[in-house]
């Protein structure tokens, strides 16, 4: 589970002690990369009736991923950055009082959705405190991004385990 | 037009001849045909031809709710149609074994002396067109205005109020109502001296009316005479006082009868009518402000309304007579059969036949017009 | 003023009295347009936000001057009871009567205190108007004659339901609701306009006009005969069911709607079951087909199924896992709300059709899903959402953490467990309450008191519970709090369960109308009880396909891919119920029919 998840102190060592903005992001590319790789495993372990949320939290990653790396390319990212956080998201804190499952044979839709809050969770929390702890300026404008995106994602997910475990399923 | 009324006769060598009389003749009341024999000007024999305004309104009734009839009866009898809501609500009322609110009953009456005196002051102006006389026509269409500004306010509606529904009225008075009504009854009252002096007490009228189309008070009975008519045989029969409905026993008032039986005696009641119906009036709006409580009782869903089977005799003294609504119902939500007794029935088909002979031809709209008639209830 | 005598010869003079009027002054009327009267039925506008086009005016007015007119663009919503249609006048046949006006059932139609509308001879059809808020001639008039409460034709109240007081029936599972009389019924089916909304709303669409009407001429055979037109579930939906038709009735706009499900189960209930079932019969085929179809789950949408098919001259066998068929219907509602001899009585009527059930029979272990494809001509799947979800929360693998759906079954099987003292409930649905007000009678049975508490993610205006199951649970001492998201079973160093632990919910929608709750950390609360119930979501146990047919299986988000007539992506397997459509038994009904006429097709090689 931890070459996967990046909620641990080692990572967060790694990405603090980088200063340039492109160093940031070759990291964070590489998070969503190995997260998209995860998922992508996992499909073909799933029982089918479940392959669709795993299939699309890939894709999720997949689109995070190009995004970092389209950033990365970009020479505007200055702007592009501060443009993305004026309207900061709240953070609903609704994952933190889910278990971070373990990832067993047994596993259900549940246990993966879960499991995918708890990570998205995690990543908003690092970014958000590498954004705490830098200076105003280009590379804390980058984590405040960061952080803004793990933590919208993670939005999308809790409303989707709230409709799966609390009302039945989607289409109710 | 029917063919057997007016295919052509050979007239015998004589000074006899055919007229139609109507049915689009100005001395008609309404689309009436009247065929008469005369002699000269001397009529020998008559024969009413109703008919034009034929709608089959008891036929129809069979077809439509209960409910919806209500805006059927009033068309009945034009002039004076709020009896017709009147006397089948009660009708249905007494099926239903419906106790309906006192105020709705004093509003009832009250509608009906209203009705009334729109339908008198329609009456004695069309006789005195008949006569030759214009201005008391003009005056009574006039001041009937008047009171049907009064049905608008109340009800809604001019002329078919539609205003009374199984179970009581459909909806209160406004505010201040009463007051616009006392002050139309003082204006009409100070009218009544301007009538009398251009019409009642009129020479012209008084000469011309005497004696013409006169009936004795046996002859009145046999014939099923009634209302203004028949009391002007001198016989006091009123359903307000001999039969009472509504609370027209709680209310005073004086049944007028003349002697004579003839065009004349029938204009003069009609005339202490619209006295009393002032003073009916004048007690309803003295007395309903101390009736509170609902104008209607609680009625079912008017869409699936089973009215009890059963069959019920209703009467009312309209401005014509005697009013009648005989209902019969098999437990549907239509009635099974609804007879009207129309008083204008007995008056202008086979009174106006009898009182006609012997008369001259001038004077066949007066008398018509003497039994106010009202053709369209003819034919209902 | 005297009266004029017989003998009053009169005057020639008298006459000439009228000269005074020389002196009077004239009257004159004006030719500024009159002011009517504030009653004054004058033209119709009809306010079209309001209107539902549900033609009460139409079937009300003695003049068939009224037309409906599809207005395209207008909402058009079953559901809510919404057409697009709307009134139009014929003013050649309108008698300015106004009962349209009265009987609206929405208020939305009225008439103006405009007096004139002509037209030249080449406008003739100006006479045809569609009356809207604008007026006649789009021009403004004051409204006159519109409803007001004295004129309402439309009866807005509901004849009140005998029902058990809170405290005879809170330590018992006797059935709550009496019933309707006779005379109830009668007065209660006279309500109706016919408008029909219910049946546009309903999943299966009873008709539930032509059954309100029957009960109201007093023809409770006829009204069962339009009942069994489709849905075989009748004594269940009289009882349980969700009511869309109550929702969507027009007389509910502005009062209560009638009471079309107690009409259903007063009904039902006036015919013998032995008259029910000839009544059931009618039309049934008089051959045997010789095809047999296999049906997994004898709930109302399983037997649903098997009924249509059984009355076509099939041959049917349901398999029931459990000991008696009824699926939820009977281990899942409680027998307050529904009792097993009603439900038995609509399974007999199913019976006598000749429906086979085979209880105890569980698909996947005592036969499996290949025997039943080489065995049968069609197989249809119908097992419905029988295992809760967990929230997962921490300390919710407690032994003393229960789901709902379990306990419900056990109560119905006749199983024993220990009843907890006090007991917290996770969840605001209607099976929340079924758990909680059952567990409340048996706590007051046992120890003659109630100590439940429920507490629900959704605040009170969002509830998912039906309005009268808060109200009764609340009767027998159940307390409910809304708006309180689960945060953790507590449980103590002696391994006890104390309790659970919820925070303040602040929010429960975002933007777009999803669920998203968002929790108030500083409002936490500990709900004390010996056991915990997870009541919120429920969903299929789909083992018995077994690993080869799941991957055969399409699937949509986690649900069994079927079309509209239950349609798998396996040829001879359909599927029905809760399991495709969420939980409520008349969409299980409505399921049922479809699936069955799509085998019908399929064996008919169509």
């Amino acid at each position: 589970m931890t070459e996967h998840a990046e909620g641990h102190s080692a990572s967060y060592e790694r990405i603090k002690s980088k200063k340039s903005l492109a160093e940031i992001l070759e990291v964070a590319t590489s998070f969503e990369q190995k997260a998209f790789e995860f998922y992508t495993d996992l499909i073909p372990k799933v029982s089918k009736n479940m392959r669709w949320l795993v299939e699309e939290l890939a894709v999720e990653e997949q689109e995070h991923f190009a995004l970092f790396t389209n950033l990365a390319k970009d020479p505007s990212i200055e702007e592009q950055v501060k443009q993305q956080i004026e309207t900061p998201v709240e953070d609903r804190r609704f994952s933190d009082y889910i278990q971070l499952p373990d990832l067993g044979d047994d596993i259900d839709d549940q246990a993966i959705l879960q499991y995918a809050m708890g990570r998205e969770d995690a990543a908003m929390k690092q970014y958000r405190e590498l954004a705490d702890t830098t200076e105003p300026g280009a590379i804390h404008d980058l984590f405040e991004f960061l952080a803004n995106e793990e933590t919208k994602h993670k939005q999308e997910l809790e409303k989707l385990y709230y409709e799966l475990i609390h009302s039945g399923g989607p289409g109710n | 037009m029917r063919p057997e009324n007016y295919e052509a006769i050979k007239q015998p060598p004589s000074n006899e001849y055919e007229l139609n009389f109507g049915p689009n003749h100005p001395g008609i009341e309404g689309n009436y045909a009247f065929r008469v024999k005369l002699n000269g000007d001397e009529v020998l024999s008559a024969r009413a031809d109703a008919g034009y305004l034929h709608r089959g309104f008891e036929k129809l009734m069979e077809g439509r709710l209960w409910i919806q009839n209500i805006a059927l009866v009033p068309r009945i009898c034009v002039p004076d149609p709020v009896p017709m809501e009147v006397c089948y609500s009660l009708a249905i009322e007494e099926l239903c074994g419906l106790e309906i609110p006192e105020r709705a009953q004093w509003l009832r009456v009250m509608q009906l002396e209203m009705s009334r005196l729109a339908a008198h002051l329609f009456a004695f102006g069309g006789h005195a067109a008949t006569t030759g006389m214009y201005t008391p026509m003009f005056w009574g269409v006039a001041d009937r205005d008047l009171i049907l500004d009064r049905f608008e306010e109340l009800t809604g509606g001019r002329v078919y109020s539609i205003y009374n529904i199984p179970g009581g009225v459909r909806r209160d008075m406004p505010d201040g109502f009463l007051d616009r009504l006392d002050s139309l009854l003082d204006y009409l009252d100070s009218r009544l001296p301007d009538y009398d002096s251009l019409f009642f007490r009129n020479q012209v009228f008084i000469k011309r009316a005497r004696d013409v189309g006169a009936m004795t008070q046996e002859q009145a009975l046999k014939w099923g005479v009634t209302g203004p008519n028949l009391r002007a045989t001198g016989l006091a029969f009123d359903v307000r006082r001999d039969d009472p409905y509504l609370v027209y026993d709680k209310i005073d008032f004086d049944i007028v009868t003349q002697p004579g039986g003839d065009a004349l005696s029938r204009n003069l009641v009609r005339r202490a009518e619209l006295q009393q119906s002032i003073r009916i009036l004048r007690q309803v709006i003295k007395h309903l402000p101390s009736v509170k409580g609902a104008v209607r009782c609680p009625i079912p869903n008017p869409l699936a309304w089973n009215v009890p089977a059963g069959e019920t005799y209703t009467r009312v003294e309209s401005s014509k007579g005697e009013l009648a609504y005989y209902v019969v119902s098999n437990g549907g939500d239509k009635p099974y059969r609804v007879h009207v007794r129309g008083p204008s029935s007995m008056h202008a088909v086979q009174v106006l036949e009898k009182l006609a002979v012997g008369s001259r031809l001038e004077d066949i709209a007066q008398i018509m017009f003497s039994l106010d008639a009202c053709p369209p209830e003819v034919d209902r | 003023m005297s009266d004029i005598s017989y003998k009053d010869k009169g005057s020639i003079l008298a006459p000439f009295k009228s000269l005074s009027f020389f002196s009077r002054k004239p009257v004159t009327e004006s030719f500024e347009p009159r002011i009517a009267a504030d009653n004054y039925r004058g033209f119709h506008v009809n306010d079209w936000d309001i209107c539902i086009g549900c033609s009460t005016c139409q079937k009300v007015c003695d003049n068939a001057a009224i037309t409906m007119v599809k207005i395209p663009g207008l909402p058009d919503d079953p559901v809510m009871g919404i057409r697009n249609e709307r009134p139009a006048i014929d003013y050649g046949r309108c008698c300015w009567c106004g009962l349209c006006v009265d009987i609206c059932p929405t208020s939305s139609i009225s008439l103006t205190q405009e007096y004139v509308h002509t037209c030249r001879e080449n406008e003739l059809d100006s006479y045809f108007i569609l009356p809207d808020p604008k007026g006649m001639h789009d021009k403004f008039f004051p409204k006159g004659w519109s409803k007001t409460e004295d004129a309402d034709l439309v009866d807005l109240e509901r004849q009140p339901m005998a029902e058990m007081e809170p405290q005879s029936r809170s330590d018992n599972f006797d059935e709550i609701v009496g019933g309707f009389t006779k005379q109830q019924a009668i007065i209660e089916a006279s309500r109706c306009v016919q408008c029909g909304m219910c049946h546009d709303s309903c999943p299966t669409n009873m008709h539930a006009p032509e059954y309100i009407r029957a009960i109201w001429e007093g023809d409770a055979e006829e009204a069962v005969r339009q009942m069994y037109r489709t849905n075989p579930f009748s004594h269940v939906c009289g009882r349980v069911c969700t009511h869309r038709c109550e929702t969507a009735c027009s007389i509910g706009r502005r009062g209560d709607p009638v009471a079309i499900r107690w009409l259903k189960r007063y009904a039902m209930d006036a015919v013998s079951d032995e008259r029910v079932k000839e009544i059931a019969a009618e039309g049934k085929a008089d051959f045997i087909s010789g095809k047999k179809i296999a049906i997994i789950g004898s709930g109302p949408g399983g037997l649903t199924t098997a009924f249509d098919l059984a009355k076509n001259g099939h041959g049917v066998t349901v398999y029931e896992a459990l000991d008696k068929p009824g699926g939820m219907t009977r281990y899942g509602i409680p027998e307050y709300r529904l009792p097993y001899d009603r439900l038995d009585a609509d399974i007999d009527v199913i019976k006598s059709i000749g429906v086979k059930i085979e209880c105890n029979v569980r698909i996947g272990s005592d036969i499996t899903m290949d025997q039943l494809k080489q065995d049968f001509d069609a197989v249809v799947v119908a097992i419905g959402l029988q295992q809760g979800r967990s929230t997962r929360i921490p300390g919710s693998d407690h032994q003393q953490v229960r789901a709902s759906v379990d306990l419900l079954r056990m109560i119905t099987a006749g199983e024993s467990f220990d009843v907890p003292e006090s007991v917290v409930v996770i969840g605001g649905g209607n099976v929340a309450m079924d758990i909680a007000r059952s567990l409340a009678r048996m706590q007051k049975s046992q120890y003659g008191k109630v100590a439940v508490t429920v507490s629900a993610l959704e605040d009170f205006d969002h509830f998912l519970a039906d309005a009268e199951e808060v109200r009764e649970a609340r009767e027998e001492g159940v307390v409910i709090f809304d708006s309180r998201g689960p945060k953790e079973c507590v449980v103590d160093k002696n391994g006890k369960l104390e309790g659970l632990t919820t925070l303040g919910v602040i929010s429960i929608f975002d933007d777009d109308g999803r669920f998203a709750p968002s929790y108030d950390e500083a409002d936490e609360q500990l709900h004390r009880g010996e056991m915990v119930i997870e009541s919120i979501g429920q969903m299929s146990d789909i083992s018995l396909f077994g690993e080869e047919l799941t991957e055969e299986l399409e699937w949509n988000r986690g649900r069994l891919q079927a079309d509209e007539n239950g349609v798998t992506s396996v040829p001879w397997l359909w599927s029905a119920g809760d399991m495709v459509h969420g939980p409520d038994v008349v969409h299980a009904v409505a399921d049922g029919h479809c699936v069955a006429a799509s085998i019908e097709k399929y064996l008919n090689n169509e």
